[in-house]
């Protein structure tokens, strides 16, 4: 314990000192790229792209985070499309299970870069997408590809992808006997970091039912081999006189499951849009999760769109190994609420207005201002939290 | 079947469950039987104008879908069910 408390100390004193620094000069970074990219939209017209600028604020009782985030999207030639985005993930927080100790809150920054390529072939869609995350004691690499079939003069479109991830993870940048050693497997000796593979694939098929309803299903299997405990999340085992911590201990090997089905409605008398959707979500963890989300989009005007959403979501089966508390040592051992039984609900606002409401000109009139309010309602020790969005997409030429 | 859900199952065995169990029966069943509804119902592209609508399209960008599904994997023990690969969530 005191070789975290260490470990914090030094993080929180480091990285608050760092952290408005580091964090302003990659904002920096990220506006003059945005700037740089809009300034080469002053050249002859070629291709058409979008930059979206969005800063998010999430807050709980004990973590806070502030994501700003670049997203580009460019035409590549007359058959390609091009994305990429880098984010910065700044999370403030008291939680044991993020590594705070003695409620003692830290500054911890996640780095995120991704790029990706579609193109466009007759009735097929291909493409592919990679990225990379770091933080001090967390990196992770995704890559993964898609396509796409468009069937009856695009009514019907079917999609197939997978990816393979492989994240690892360690005790954070300590050294020596102040680093944080991981048992990556039962009765292994302790290693310094651990590693984790992900395998997914996802089937999808939409299909357009009317003139004013679109219908869609769609299927998300993974499969996970490697370390999924938290180092810094301990549970209580013990009972009476004699009660202790012991680290966490999750299983190596995890398949999740997740179907879901969507409908969309514009209402032509209203101007209204009506999105539903459903999810059913199975692992061989045991948790089972049903997710309905409603949402309405009030078009006002040609140019301003308001929306309002509910999300519940009802973990109704926890995980086999879950316990609050252990009377006593078991294989598995877990501290990490998320997977016990609890409910949350989800209310949300939106409001997206374009740049031609305010009378503005040329590439501005189509630049779309967003802004959105969350309130999570999650009837768990996480508590209650507030998320916050703001956006804003600037489609140029170059 | 039963397997799966009594204890923690073999990784052949469930794996062989994941690909192959009534779920994803299921789910080809639907996009199936959806793909065959295009034989039925054709709209055509002039016909369109109320699925080139942002909010019928996909009212969510690139950036917040993103956070949304970061968020929720930190919070949430599902995962997954938005048709896009995952993987590489940096959030046990």
């Amino acid at each position: 314990m005191r070789v975290q408390l260490r470990r914090f100390d030094r993080i929180a004193i480091r990285s608050e000192a760092r952290s408005a620094i580091s964090l302003r000069r990659r904002i920096t970074i990220s506006i003059a790229a945005a700037a740089i990219a809009l300034g080469v939209a002053a050249g002859p017209a070629r291709a058409d792209g979008t930059l979206a600028l969005r800063g998010v604020y999430y807050k709980e009782r004990a973590t806070r985070v502030m994501q700003p985030m670049l997203d580009g999207m460019f035409e590549a030639g007359e058959r390609g499309l091009v994305t990429a985005h880098f984010l910065v993930d700044a999370i403030t927080s008291a939680s044991a299970s993020s590594g705070a100790v003695d409620t003692a809150s830290f500054t911890e920054q996640r780095y995120e870069a991704g790029a990706g390529y579609t193109h466009q072939l007759s009735d097929w869609k291909v493409g592919g997408e990679a990225k990379y995350s770091s933080e001090s004691d967390y990196k992770s690499f995704y890559a993964g590809a898609r396509g796409e079939l468009e069937l009856a003069q695009k009514n019907t479109v079917l999609g197939l992808g997978g990816g393979l991830g492989h994240d690892t993870i360690s005790g954070g940048p300590a050294s020596g006997l102040a680093r944080l050693m991981l048992q990556c497997e039962r009765d292994k000796q302790e290693t310094a970091e651990c590693g984790l593979t992900t395998y997914s694939m996802f089937l999808s098929a939409s299909q357009i039912v009317s003139r004013n309803a679109v219908v869609g299903v769609s299927a998300d299997l993974a499969t996970l081999r490697g370390y999924m405990s938290n180092p810094y999340r301990s549970a209580i085992v013990g009972s009476g006189t004699s009660i202790g911590t012991l680290r966490e201990r999750h299983p190596t090997e995890r398949n999740r499951t997740a179907v879901a089905a969507s409908a969309r409605y514009y209402i032509r008398q209203t101007h209204t849009t009506l999105i539903g959707a459903y999810r059913f979500y199975r692992d061989n963890w045991q948790i089972h999760a049903h997710t309905p989300e409603l949402r309405a989009v009030q078009e006002v005007g040609s140019s301003i769109d308001a929306t309002l959403g509910y999300r519940f979501y009802d973990q109704t089966r926890k995980a086999f190994f879950y316990e609050e508390r252990y009377a006593m040592e078991q294989p598995y051992l877990s501290d990490d609420v998320k997977l016990s039984k609890f409910t949350s609900h989800t209310i949300e606002a939106r409001l997206g207005i374009l740049g031609e409401a305010f009378q503005l000109d040329g590439r501005w009139a189509g630049a779309r201002f967003e802004a959105i309010l969350q309130y999570i309602v999650q009837n768990n020790r996480f508590g209650n939290a507030v998320v916050a969005h703001a956006a804003l997409t600037i489609p140029f030429s170059y | 079947m039963r397997v799966f859900y009594n204890g923690y199952p073999h990784a052949g065995h469930a794996t062989r469950v994941l690909w192959s169990g009534p779920l994803v029966r299921h789910l080809l069943l639907a996009a199936i039987v959806i793909s065959s509804l295009s034989g039925c119902v054709v709209v055509r592209a002039n016909q369109r104008e109320f699925h080139a609508k942002r909010a019928m399209t996909n009212d969510r960008d690139a950036g917040e879908a993103r956070f949304s599904q970061h968020a929720a994997g930190a919070r949430e023990g599902a995962d997954g069910g938005t048709g896009e690969p995952g993987g590489g969530c940096g959030c046990n």
